[in-house]
């Protein structure tokens, strides 16, 4: 059997134990959109925000959610190799004739396309409560999200499984998890823009990843001209390079079966 | 196994016999640390093809480290081994099934989905399965409970899944490390009916601390204790030499003096003393316990008299060498 037919095989089981993990499931979609109606209405209705188009900061926060749920995604998928280590799973899979890097990439890759899936749900789901620019159409608009998408969910699957290999407990990894994204999501631009905040801010907004998938989304779907972006070309450039050499460092990792202290 | 020589110094130098085909595992002083903690010393082991071959000894001996090595789990830091002649590699667990200590089944999914992955893994087509497992959930009794989640089977039937999920690629080396841990006797009893039906299309490597259940199954057994061999042959061999009736006196706070006279008697075998009870190998147990009890009779609790088993020769050739400590 090919290593595509392992992959294929790790995978749907991957997929099968989220769809059955039914608290798990909904909670990833409604988390972020009950975040989007209750912090977008209230931020636009209490503070009504004026450098936002109309005021409407429900539509700017689409972005950054989207971003926080492929953060919240990669976060649980690579918390199943914890489960797995714990149940024994781990050790059966590394008993069978294949190597650990296939075990990984069958394993990471349906994280990333749960993690895709679960974003362009949210996605989705809160198009028709705003409205968006789509400033290059809403086909290219929609392509520009997935793909900005897809990137963003690579990169952070093979942190979180590079993470994971790395630290012991599954209580340790979150908490190195949010201890490393949560920061970066506040200077990516998801929840304020970064253009009018002081310099020290923009450079370290400008050297952080989550803040070129935060700007391709909004240039796709939220705003109505390039005027204080990145720009696509530079998003793209910077979120293919790192989310390849991150998923790279996330495949290098052995997982490991037991700990002995280091 | 091929004989050993009976020095105990000598014991772990075989014979050169590399690649030999009638061998399916062979190991020459391996070594393996965990930590500071050196969970092999030197083990050294000859397993033939076909039957069942025990290895025994007690919890931290070094059994589930060698089945990690021979699963290509791990590799040996000092010393040699090979699975029919070949160094332990990820193409090699093909031929090989495993039965971890611990179960491996993933609790969410049913007990055909846990089978069916295990197949894919071990790559098996889909065709094959969908009949395959049918048969060895039907050999194993958990039929009727194929399309159940294994997080709601008793512990036993997760043993069996266990077993049969070994089997699934038809190994030609199956690696039990404590099969029927938790398992009551009645499926005990099934798990190595359906195990022994399958004896002689394969080597079945059996690593367990219950010594009866050994002593039922095992064609040549090699009992293990910190990291090395102490002694390997058949279970008739091992309890060759022992006298023929086994005596457990349970005998609280058994005085010194009464220990020394017990072995200055002819008729006394070995004498080991476990905690709250002293065994006694003797060839007639009903000339010993009247004299026992004259010595004794107000300290001792109570006595079990059974023909000597492979129990006693574990502890006649690993106590009785290496276990001072346990002695009186």
């Amino acid at each position: 059997m090919s290593a595509a037919a392992t992959v294929g095989a790790l995978a749907r089981r991957e997929v099968r134990g989220v769809v059955r993990s039914r608290s798990q499931l909904y909670s990833s979609i409604l988390t972020p959109l009950l975040f989007l109606v209750f912090l977008g209405n209230g931020v636009s209705e209490g503070l009504q925000p004026s450098s936002l188009q109309a005021g409407n900061f429900t539509a700017y926060l689409v972005a950054g959610t989207v971003v926080m749920t492929s953060v919240f995604s990669a976060t649980f998928s690579s918390a199943s190799y914890y489960r797995d280590r714990d149940s024994g799973l781990l050790r059966m899979l590394l008993s069978s004739p294949n190597s650990p890097r296939t075990i990984l990439l069958g394993k990471s890759l349906a994280g990333m396309a749960i993690g895709v899936v679960q974003a362009l749900v949210v996605l989705l789901a809160a198009a028709p409560f705003v409205d968006f620019e789509w400033q290059h159409g809403l086909l290219p608009g929609i392509a520009i999200a997935i793909a900005a998408v897809v990137l963003l969910n690579l990169m952070l699957t093979g942190l979180a499984q590079a993470l994971a290999s790395r630290v012991q407990t599954m209580q340790g990894f979150h908490l190195v998890m949010n201890l490393a994204l949560f920061p970066l999501l506040f200077f990516s631009g998801a929840f304020f823009p970064v253009a009018d905040l002081p310099p020290w801010l923009e450079v370290l907004a400008r050297l952080n990843p989550l803040s070129y998938a935060v700007d391709a989304l909004l240039l796709g779907a939220y705003a109505s001209s390039s005027e204080g972006f990145l720009g696509l070309a530079q998003d793209f450039a910077v979120l293919a390079v790192l989310a390849i050499a991150v998923y790279a460092l996330g495949l290098s990792r052995t997982p490991r079966l037991t700990w002995s202290g280091q | 196994m091929s004989q050993l020589p009976p020095d105990p110094a000598q014991r772990n130098t075989l014979p050169r016999t590399d690649a030999s085909p009638t061998l399916a595992i062979q190991t020459r002083d391996v070594a393996f640390v965990y930590g500071d903690r050196r969970a092999l010393n030197g083990l050294t082991l000859a397993v033939p093809a076909g039957g069942v071959f025990g290895l025994l000894g007690p919890n931290g001996s070094g059994k589930s480290t060698l089945i990690s090595l021979l699963a290509a789990q791990e590799r040996p830091p000092e010393g040699q081994l090979t699975v029919f002649g070949e160094a332990p590699k990820a193409s090699l667990r093909r031929r090989i099934g495993t039965v971890f200590q611990e179960n491996t089944a993933d609790p969410l999914m049913t007990v055909f989905e846990n089978l069916h992955l295990a197949g894919r893994l071990f790559g098996l087509e889909r065709s094959l399965l969908n009949s395959r497992i049918p048969d060895l959930l039907a050999t194993f009794g958990l039929s009727d409970r194929a399309h159940d989640p294994t997080a709601t089977l008793s512990g036993g039937m997760r043993r069996r899944l266990e077993v049969a999920r070994s089997l699934l690629h038809q190994p030609e080396l199956l690696l039990l490390d404590e099969p029927t841990t938790g398992v009551d006797a009645g499926e005990r009893r099934a798990l190595w009916d359906a195990l022994i039906a399958s004896r002689g299309k394969r080597t079945v490597l059996l690593a367990t601390n219950d010594l009866a259940e050994a002593d039922t199954v095992c064609d040549q057994v090699a009992f293990i204790e910190a990291g090395r061999v102490v002694t390997a042959g058949t279970p008739d061999d091992l309890k060759r030499g022992l006298l023929r009736e086994s005596i457990r006196i349970t005998w609280p706070g058994a005085a010194a003096n009464h220990l020394d006279e017990l072995r200055a008697w002819p008729e006394t075998g070995t004498v080991l003393v476990d905690a709250d009870f002293v065994h006694v190998t003797v060839d007639d147990a009903s000339a010993f316990v009247p004299r026992l009890f004259a010595l004794a009779g107000p300290s001792i609790r109570g006595i079990t008299i059974h023909a000597s088993s492979l129990e006693d020769a574990y502890f006649h050739h690993v106590r009785g060498s290496s276990g001072a400590a346990m002695s009186a």
